[in-house]
C-alpha cells in the first residue's frame, strides 16, 4: 500500500502511522528528531537533579548533623518515589500525552530542588530527595514518545538513545555538581554550608527550562497534539480504567516489570553505593573513588543506546525472537559480572569488571524498550510505567536486602546481587507472542495468530464499529517486521507487507 | 649479569615501592603506641559557659557557636614526667579538634582508626607550632582562664602554652574535646596529649556550627518554586482559551 503526497511534511521518511522509519541523530528536524532531542534533555535534567546530592554529600552530611543510617534511608527514598509514579505517568501519557506528562511532572518536581535550600534536618533532607526522586518518572513519557515518534524498525534505537543519554546525567552530576559547588565557593565567597544550598538551584532553573522547551517545541504524536487530535476526531479519547485494565492484564509487562528491575533497578542500586566500595575496599581517595563511579554512570552516553541499536539488528534477521534472545544473554552476563565484581580483589580487574558489567547492564536496559513497545498498542503507556516502576522497585529492594546495615559486606552483598540478577532474568523465556513466538518456541500455528487479532484482541467490537482501533491496525501492519527475515519467507498465512514508506 | 629490561623493571619497582612509602609521610604509627605526655585544658571564654559540676572539675555548659565563640586551649608536658629528657625528641605541636563518640556513632566517615594515618577523630587543625622547652612569659587577658602564668611553678617544670582560637564557621554542629599531638624533627607522631580521658567521657563541649541558611536564599527558592507551578498553571488555561475558539 502506497500513500502520496503527505510526503513533504515530514524530513525523515515515515510509515502509514507517520512513525519516523529512520534515526538522525545530529538532525532536530520536527516533528520527530526535536521529540528525541527534547525528551533525553528533559530527562538528562531529572537525573542530574536527582543524584544532585551525592556528590555534596561529604559537605551536605556535616550541614544536617546526617547519620550513615539517615543517608542510606534517603538514597533509598529518591529512587523509592519514581516506583509508583511510573505507573501513574504511564497511564497519563496514555491518556493526556507524553508533552503534557512530562512538563507538568518537571514543573511540580522543580520545587523541591529549589527547596533544598531551607534543608534543616535529616527528616527534611529525606523527604526533599523523596520528591525530587519522583521526577525520575520522567522515563515514562520520554520512552512513550519516543515510540509514538519512532516507527518498529528504529524503535529501539530511539529509546535506546533516548534513555541511554538521560540515564548518563547520573555520572554527568558527579562531575558537575562539585563543579559548581567550588564556583560558588570561590567567586561568590559563600561558606561551604551556603555554597551547596546555592549550587541546587543551577540543575533545578535546567529542570524547567527543559519543561518549557518541551510545552514550546515539543508535539505529542507526528500529526499534532492528543488534544488537538481527539477535537478532531483523529484520535478517540480513552477512558482510565480501559487503558489500565488492559495494560495490567497483559503478563509479559509483568515479567518486564521484574527483568527491568534487575538491569536498571540494579544500575541505580550501584550508582548509589559503588563510590563508597571503591574507596572502602582499595583505600581510594574519595576523588577517585568519585571517579570511578562516576563512569559507571557517564558509560550509559554508549551502552545503553548499543542495547537499543543491537535490538533492532537482531529484530531485522530474527524478529522478536532475536530481541527477547539477546536481552536475555546480555542480562544474564551482566549478573555472571557482577559475581566477579564482588570476587575480584585487584583494584585493576575490578575497574575492568565493572566497565563490562555497566556495558552489560545498561545495554539490557536498552534492549527491554525494544521489546516493551510491541506487548500492547493500546495501553503502551501503562506497559512503559509498569516496566519502568518495576525498575525503581528493584532498585529500593536490591538496596534494602544486600546494602542496608552491616549484614553483608559490600562485596557480598555485590555477589549475591549478581545471583539474583541471573534468577530474575529466568522468566523472560516464558514471554511469547503468538505471532511471532517468544525465546523458547516459536509462533502458534494457528490461524488467528497475527498482528492484527494480537493488537485487536484490546478492542471491544463497540469500539471497533466507532473505528477506535485504527492506530493498532496501523501499529499491526507496521510490527509486522518482527517475524524477522526468514519468518516471512516461510508464513503462508497472509500476503507479504513490508515496512511502508512515504 | 641483567638484561636492559629486567634494569628498568627493578628500577620501575623500586620507585613506584618509594612512591608508596612516600604517600603516607608519617609512616605507620598507631595511636595506640604514643604515650600521653601532655596535659591538656580547654576552657571558653564566656563565663556562663563554664560550669563545675563538683569539685576539682569543670566542664562546659551551654553551646559554642561556631564562627562566633573562642577556645582557650592550653597544654604542658605532664610533671609527672621530667622535662628536657621525655620531651627532647619533640620538635612540633599540632592542636587539633576531635570528635566526641557520640558524634562518631553510625559515621564512618569520622571513624577512630588506630593507625594514624587513617584515622579520621581529628579533621580540624586549630594550630601548628614548634615545641619550646623554654619558659615564656606572656599576658592572660581573660583571668577566669586555667593558665598559670609562667615563672609560678617551681624548678624546671615545664609551662603552660595557650592559645585562643576563634572555632571556625566551617565546623559542624557536633561534641567534640581537643587534641595535641607531638611531632619529631621527622614528622613522625611521637606523643600526645588530650582534654579528656582515655574513654572520652567527660569535658566534652557541644558546637553548634551555623545553617548555611540566608533569609535572601529562602525568598529566593520559594520565589523559584511558586514560578515554577504558576507556569504550569498559566500554560494550561493559555491551552484551553487557545482551543475554545475551534
Amino acid at each position: 500500500m502506497e500513500f502520496q503526497s503527505e510526503s513533504p511534511k515530514f524530513a525523515l521518511t515515515v510509515d502509514s502511522d507517520h512513525k519516523a522509519t529512520e534515526f538522525k541523530i545530529f538532525s532536530i528536524a520536527k516533528p520527530h528528531m526535536r521529540a528525541f532531542h527534547l525528551a533525553w534533555f528533559s530527562y538528562f535534567s531529572c537525573f542530574l537533579t536527582t543524584f544532585a546530592a551525592a556528590p555534596l554529600l561529604p559537605v551536605i552530611r556535616d550541614n544536617l548533623n546526617l547519620t550513615t543510617t539517615d543517608i542510606g534511608n534517603a538514597g533509598i527514598a529518591s529512587v523509592s518515589g519514581a516506583v509508583f509514579a511510573r505507573i501513574a505517568m504511564g497511564t497519563l501519557s496514555d491518556l493526556f500525552g507524553p508533552r503534557l506528562a512530562s512538563a507538568s511532572l518537571l514543573l511540580l518536581t522543580a520545587p523541591a530542588v529549589f527547596l533544598f535550600s531551607m534543608a534543616s534536618s535529616p527528616i527534611s533532607f529525606l523527604l526533599l530527595r523523596f520528591c525530587v526522586g519522583i521526577s525520575l518518572a520522567n522515563f515514562v513519557p520520554t520512552m512513550f514518545w519516543m515510540s509514538s515518534m519512532f516507527s518498529p524498525p528504529v524503535v529501539g534505537t530511539a529509546n535506546g538513545f533516548a534513555g541511554g543519554w538521560g540515564n548518563f546525567g547520573g555520572g554527568a552530576t558527579q562531575l558537575i555538581m562539585p563543579l559548581v559547588f567550588g564556583l560558588i565557593q570561590h567567586n561568590v565567597g559563600a561558606a561551604k554550608f551556603t555554597a551547596w544550598r546555592i549550587a541546587f538551584q543551577i540543575p533545578a532553573v535546567f529542570q524547567v527550562l527543559s519543561a518549557f522547551a518541551i510545552l514550546l517545541f515539543g508535539q505529542d504524536m507526528p500529526d499534532g497534539n492528543f488534544h488537538r487530535l481527539e477535537k478532531s476526531g483523529d484520535k478517540p479519547k480513552d477512558k482510565f480504567s480501559t487503558v489500565f485494565w488492559h495494560g495490567v492484564k497483559n503478563y509479559r509487562g509483568w515479567i518486564l516489570a521484574l527483568t527491568y528491575g534487575y538491569c536498571f533497578g540494579v544500575e541505580l542500586t550501584v550508582d548509589n553505593i559503588i563510590a563508597e566500595y571503591f574507596y572502602d575496599r582499595f583505600n581510594l581517595k574519595l576523588h577517585t573513588a568519585g571517579i570511578i563511579a562516576a563512569t559507571f554512570g557517564l558509560a550509559n552516553i554508549v551502552s545503553r543506546p548499543t542495547g537499543g541499536v543491537l535490538s533492532d539488528l537482531m529484530a531485522r534477521r530474527f524478529g522478536m525472537r532475536g530481541r527477547l534472545w539477546t536481552l536475555w544473554v546480555l542480562q544474564t552476563l551482566g549478573g555472571v559480572f557482577c559475581v566477579i565484581l564482588g570476587r575480584v580483589g585487584s583494584l585493576k580487574a575490578s575497574i575492568g569488571v565493572m566497565v563490562l558489567f555497566s556495558l552489560c547492564c545498561q545495554s539490557a536496559c536498552g534492549l527491554t524498550y525494544g521489546v516493551v513497545p510491541f506487548v500492547s498498542r493500546r495501553s503502551l503507556g501503562v506497559i512503559s510505567g509498569m516496566t519502568g516502576g518495576g525498575g525503581s522497585l528493584g532498585a529500593v529492594l536490591t538496596q534494602l536486602i544486600f546494602f542496608k546495615g552491616t549484614k553483608y559486606s559490600k562485596e557480598t552483598g555485590i555477589t549475591l546481587m549478581g545471583v539474583m540478577i541471573m534468577c530474575c532474568t529466568l522468566p523472560m523465556t516464558l514471554i511469547h507472542f503468538p505471532q511471532w513466538g517468544g525465546m523458547l518456541s516459536g509462533p502458534s500455528s494457528i490461524n488467528t495468530a497475527t498482528e492484527e487479532e494480537y493488537y485487536m484482541s484490546e478492542w471491544t467490537s463497540v469500539e471497533k464499529e466507532k473505528g477506535f482501533h485504527c492506530a493498532s491496525v496501523k501499529f499491526a501492519e507496521n510490527s509486522r517486521s518482527e517475524r524477522g527475515k526468514s519468518d516471512s519467507l516461510t508464513r503462508t498465512s497472509d500476503e507479504v507487507s513490508p515496512t511502508v514508506h512515504v | 649479569m641483567a638484561s636492559r629490561s629486567e634494569i628498568v623493571l627493578a628500577s620501575l619497582l623500586l620507585f613506584l615501592s618509594c612512591l608508596a612509602e612516600t604517600s603516607d609521610a608519617n609512616g605507620v604509627v598507631l595511636f595506640s603506641s604514643l604515650p600521653n605526655t601532655l596535659e591538656m585544658i580547654v576552657s571558653p571564654h564566656k563565663p556562663e559557659q563554664v560550669m563545675k559540676p563538683a569539685e576539682g572539675s569543670w566542664t562546659f555548659g551551654g553551646t559554642l557557636k561556631a564562627g562566633e565563640d573562642k577556645l582557650s586551649i592550653s597544654w604542658r608536658l605532664n610533671q609527672s614526667f621530667s622535662a628536657g629528657t621525655t620531651d627532647s625528641g619533640y620538635k612540633t605541636i599540632k592542636v587539633k579538634l576531635c570528635y566526641a563518640p557520640v558524634s562518631q556513632v553510625d559515621r564512618g566517615w569520622r571513624k577512630t582508626v588506630d593507625n594514624l594515618a587513617k584515622d579520621k577523630t581529628c579533621q580540624f587543625k586549630i594550630e601548628t607550632r614548634p615545641y619550646k622547652h623554654v619558659c615564656d612569659s606572656f599576658y592572660t587577658q581573660c583571668t577566669h582562664r586555667l593558665v598559670l602564668p609562667c615563672g609560678l611553678e617551681g624548678g624546671s617544670a615545664s609551662k603552660w602554652k595557650y592559645i585562643d582560637w576563634t572555632i571556625k564557621r566551617d565546623v559542624p554542629s557536633a561534641s567534640y574535646f581537643v587534641r595535641a599531638y607531638a611531632y619529631d624533627g621527622a614528622g613522625v607522631a611521637v606523643a600526645y596529649g588530650q582534654s579528656t580521658g582515655p574513654k572520652k567521657n567527660y569535658n566534652i563541649f557541644e558546637v553548634q556550627g551555623i545553617t548555611g541558611r540566608h533569609k535572601t536564599l529562602d525568598v529566593v527558592s520559594i520565589c523559584f518554586s511558586a514560578f515554577s507551578v504558576l507556569s504550569l498553571v498559566g500554560f494550561f488555561v493559555v491551552e484551553k482559551t487557545r482551543a475554545k475558539p475551534t
